[in-house]
């Protein structure tokens, strides 16, 4: 019998299917060889009106195809967070490829790809559908990865990146086949049900072994973070904010709703796990990355940190602490684009990523310069930035679970952390300039580098409005 | 009456710094204006808060309160009692003094100004803040712009003095930030300020276990603010190199938050812990008045100098914070009033020296007076301000404080005592050096400070100085009720 289907529930994802669907249309209708970026234009448009569109539905609630999707407030925020995400990177794209030229459309159709298996993320109440919502969006991402193909380092991430995260793939599949057995069911609810009845056996926990690996891929937690710098250097970097921020946020869905949903219902204690692994992972991403010269590379294992930190809320296990990862990754959505869209304009003109040219950046374009600095400073967390109150609400969350030796962790890294950002930084707005010739930005740019930069402030300064809604979202789990 | 909304402290300098940013960077003369007009503005401000503060009332006044982040209880509380309105009139004479003598910044002055005005928002925030975390959020604002002008306007060893002073300060308030949130999650009241806090606090005090701890986070962490001996290395070689007007707020002011954390978070908040942990702080403050003093006679740089002198004065700070007496507490605030005026134009009057003469080296100084009058006199008399001289505010803050602790400590507050003579050498060797003797040839021509204009900052901190040392009673009866209450809860 096929299941009464709420489709007022998953309006988004059949937009943006049918979205996809028209722009594929119409690259076949255009003409081959037009140098109008017509299908990037049709992908804004088609992106503002799904952002005023999603801002009219958070009221959405319910459940959906038998219980395997679920619309919350947890899924709306992430929807737009997503929403929001695909704005910059749509801009970004279209900045890169403007020396490219070839081969545009795909990746626009890929990107939208992605937005779908995302948004799928954010609603998934069932393993099944988790797995295919993050395949949809890894599979994008790979070919997205590997999209120079006469550029090695693009190649060779992309191959990394194929090869550690089908292993993944099969880990969590692995894990969910095993939990099927054990359960009988793949639903979030039911094992949940389920477990209320029925004590841990250690195929369960094997099981869920295996599915946290998979999550720790996604999210780049030591011990599955190897691939995390290669393939962001490599990467064209549109792919690398996605990743960066996109990918790391449905990564960190999946995780919230597996340990703040479905596993507290056996009554386990994995805090201590998490706490050790948060704090091993944020050690290593920031000592790695202070040694760094290649700006990409920086991120990449800054993004390791910045994983860890967020496992904090995690480890925490409480409200507060999915309130802190919701808010956190707010503030990270506009601080790292932000930074990102910085580095490809850059390196569109300069083509370059290493840290060393960026010397005097201030004075050959103030705007970037100004977004880099509030960027770096905002990821060292220091106030009136957004990424300061993320910090503050994690180290309170783990502070709040008992585990202060984590916080005092998270305190030496964020020292370690802000030497090497403020060392970006001062090269930055100090250092005198290799060439002085200033740089021009495109108007778009221009117009997303200055809505980056409120955000980070009013995310910082006006954090009342922002909680709100990280914590209605966190109360859904 | 007619009261001041404390909100303006921080709108002024906002105001500044929108107008600064719209300002193009070629009409340094406008910026120059602007910023000190709305820095001048709070400064005046300051005064009448200061006058219009009931100090027979006693308590907080001209409270402002909105809620901020509710769940969290999180609000924007502003106020003030004895205690930091008198602080505020330290920072609204502070910044217009640095705000004027930094004239002779040539290059980027636009930026120059955005920074400047960022960092006096930053401490007129902290000082006024009533909510705990509104404090810290206030207090690390301004870790980013002092990093960024050490590093533009410093001197010699800027990118080192710059980088280590952040990485302290970083590392001190994050300490402080898990005790700050410790203590708010054991209050079990689920609110930042520091009214209903210390209300709470005085009838279910935190256990003496958790007490410990938390205790040890706060002090040590806003201790490296203050220079605790032996986390006061950043602050040398920071002050020494950083620009004169950053040298003239971080140790007049900035640093002075850190032993108003600690008093105001530390002692008030978690007194049974005090009394375990401030004997110990007591020992070191010992330390930090003698070896910091020693270490400052045997420096040839003038800056150096007076950079070990500033953490040697924190000692007596730290030792009157030990007290757990009205004395003492008078003793306290009075000296960061006293000492933040006195590092300010002390400062200045260096910065002065090292642009006019190119050298901040004493060898290389000498004869001075002869050229630059005003300015060595001036030196002359904050060295002795500095040194404890009866008619500077100095004298009786330091006074106090000693009497305060002798009630504690009888063996350390004899060696505190030592403190005063060698400050007293020290200086008084930089003045032989700097501005006594034969004058070099090659500053025969170097100018004083000419114009009134010019010469107003130095007169105003100075008269401030002689002022405090006066009349001690202007102060005393404006602080007595705010520090007696304290002295209640801490007794």
């Amino acid at each position: 019998m096929f299941p009464v289907v709420n489709w007022s529930l998953i309006s988004l994802e059949t937009i943006i299917g049918l979205v996809l669907v028209c722009l594929i249309i119409v690259d076949i209708i255009l003409p081959k060889n037009t140098s109008k970026d017509w299908i990037g234009h049709l992908s804004f448009v088609a992106l503002s009106f799904l952002i005023i569109f999603w801002i009219t539905q958070s009221s959405l609630s319910g459940t959906t195809f038998n219980g395997m999707f679920v619309m919350d407030q947890l899924a709306w925020f992430f929807k737009a967070f997503f929403l929001v995400a695909m704005v910059f990177v749509f801009a970004m794209t279209r900045e890169y490829f403007k020396t490219l030229g070839e081969r545009r459309n795909e990746f626009y159709f890929l990107l939208w790809l992605a937005l779908l298996g995302m948004c799928l993320v954010a609603s998934s109440a069932d393993f099944l559908l988790m797995f295919i919502a993050i395949e949809t969006l890894t599979i994008s991402l790979y070919v997205m990865t590997a999209y120079l193909k006469t550029d090695k380092l693009s190649i060779e991430a992309g191959m990394k990146y194929l090869i550690l995260g089908a292993l993944s793939s099969g880990f969590l599949l692995y894990g969910i086949s095993f939990l099927y057995g054990s359960t009988n069911t793949t639903n979030f609810a039911l094992i949940k049900a389920f477990a209320n009845t029925n004590a841990m056996s250690s195929v369960t926990l094997f099981a869920l072994v295996m599915i946290f690996a998979a999550v720790g891929f996604k999210i780049g937690a030591v011990p599955f973070h190897m691939w995390v710098a290669d393939v962001y250097q490599g990467a064209p970097t549109p792919v690398t904010a996605l990743l960066s921020v996109g990918s790391k946020a449905a990564g960190f869905i999946f995780l919230m709703r597996l340990f703040f949903g479905v596993i507290p219902a056996w009554h386990m204690q994995w805090g201590m796990t998490l706490a050790v692994l948060s704090a091993i992972t944020m050690t290593l991403g920031n000592l790695v990355a202070m040694y760094q010269t290649n700006i990409k590379r920086l991120f990449g294992y800054s993004s390791i940190a910045h994983a860890g930190y967020l496992l904090m809320g995690a480890a925490a296990g409480t409200v507060l602490g999915a309130t802190g990862i919701n808010f956190y990754l707010l503030g990270y959505l506009f601080t790292n684009l932000a930074a990102f869209l910085v580095i490809i304009v850059f390196s569109g003109i300069e083509k370059t990523d290493d840290i060393a040219d960026y010397a005097g950046l201030v004075k050959r374009s103030p705007l970037l310069g100004i977004t880099m600095i509030l960027s770096l400073v905002s990821l060292a967390g220091i106030p009136p930035l957004a990424g300061f109150f993320g910090k503050f609400t994690l180290l309170m969350a783990v502070v709040k679970s008992g585990y202060v030796w984590l916080a005092l962790i998270a305190a030496v890294n964020i020292v370690i952390s802000t030497y090497y950002y403020l060392v970006v930084a001062k090269r930055i707005y100090v250092d005198e300039p290799r060439i002085s010739t200033p740089l021009t930005i495109p108007t778009e740019i221009r117009l997303l580098l200055v809505m980056a930069i409120l955000g980070i402030i009013l995310i910082g300064i006006f954090q009342g409005p922002f909680f709100d809604v990280a914590m209605n979202a966190a109360k859904a789990l | 009456m007619i009261t001041p909304d404390l909100s303006w402290f921080l709108i002024l300098p906002l105001l500044g710094l929108g107008l600064v940013c719209l300002t193009p960077a070629e009409e340094t003369c406008r910026i120059r204006k602007i910023s000190n007009i709305t820095i001048l503005i709070p400064f005046i401000l300051s005064v009448w808060v200061y006058a219009a503060y009931d100090h027979s009332l006693g308590g907080f006044q001209f409270l402002v309160n909105i809620p901020w982040v509710a769940p969290l209880g999180i609000s924007y509380h502003l106020g003030v009692d004895g205690i930091n309105s008198l602080l505020l009139l330290l920072v609204g004479a502070a910044s217009f003094a640095a705000s004027l003598i930094s004239s002779s910044i040539k290059t980027r002055v636009k930026e120059y100004y955005i920074l400047l005005l960022i960092t006096v928002i930053s401490t007129y925030g902290a000082f006024l803040s009533l909510d705990i975390f509104f404090f810290y959020f206030f207090h690390e604002i301004a870790a980013v712009p002092v990093f960024l002008m050490i590093n533009i306007w410093g001197s010699a060893r800027r990118e080192y003095a710059a980088m280590k002073l952040t990485l302290f300060l970083v590392a001190g308030a994050a300490l402080a930030l898990i005790g700050l949130i410790a203590l708010y999650l054991n209050t079990g009241i689920q609110s930042f300020d520091l009214v209903q806090i210390q209300r709470e606090l005085a009838i279910h005090p935190i256990p003496m276990a958790i007490q410990n701890w938390i205790f040890v986070l706060i002090v040590l962490g806003f201790g490296i603010t203050v220079t605790l001996w032996p986390f006061y290395t950043w602050a040398t070689v920071g002050y020494s190199e950083a620009p004169t007007a950053i040298s003239m707020l971080h140790a007049g002011v900035l640093k002075k938050m850190g032993a108003y954390a600690i008093l105001r978070f530390a002692l008030v908040l978690m007194p049974q812990a005090a009394h375990a942990w401030m004997p110990i702080i007591a020992a070191l403050a010992i330390f930090n008045i003698l070896y910091c003093g020693f270490v400052a006679f045997t420096q040839r740089d003038l800056k150096y100098v007076l950079s070990y002198s500033s953490c040697s004065h924190m000692g007596y700070i730290l030792l009157g914070l030990a007290c757990f007496n009205v004395i003492g507490l008078n003793g306290v605030v009075y000296l960061m009033f006293a000492h933040g005026i006195m590092a300010a134009l002390i400062f200045a009057i260096t910065g002065y020296v090292e642009e006019q003469t190119k050298t901040r080296n004493l060898d290389e100084l000498g004869g001075l007076l002869k050229v630059m009058p005003f300015i060595g006199t001036c030196f002359m008399m904050v060295a002795f301000a500095s040194a404890g001289v009866p008619g500077f505010g100095n004298f009786v803050a330091e006074i106090l404080v000693l009497l305060g602790a002798w009630d504690h400590y009888h063996f350390l507050t004899i060696l505190a005592v030592f403190g005063l003579v060698v400050t007293a050498i020290y200086l008084l060797k930089a003045i032989r050096l700097g501005f006594q003797g034969p004058l070099k040839p090659e500053f025969q021509k170097l100018t004083d400070t000419t114009t009134l204009a010019a010469k107003f900052p130095y007169v105003m901190l100075m008269a401030l100085l002689i002022l405090v040392g006066c009349l001690p009673t202007v102060i005393l009866s404006h602080i007595d009720s705010s520090t007696r209450t304290i002295a209640a809860i801490i007794k």
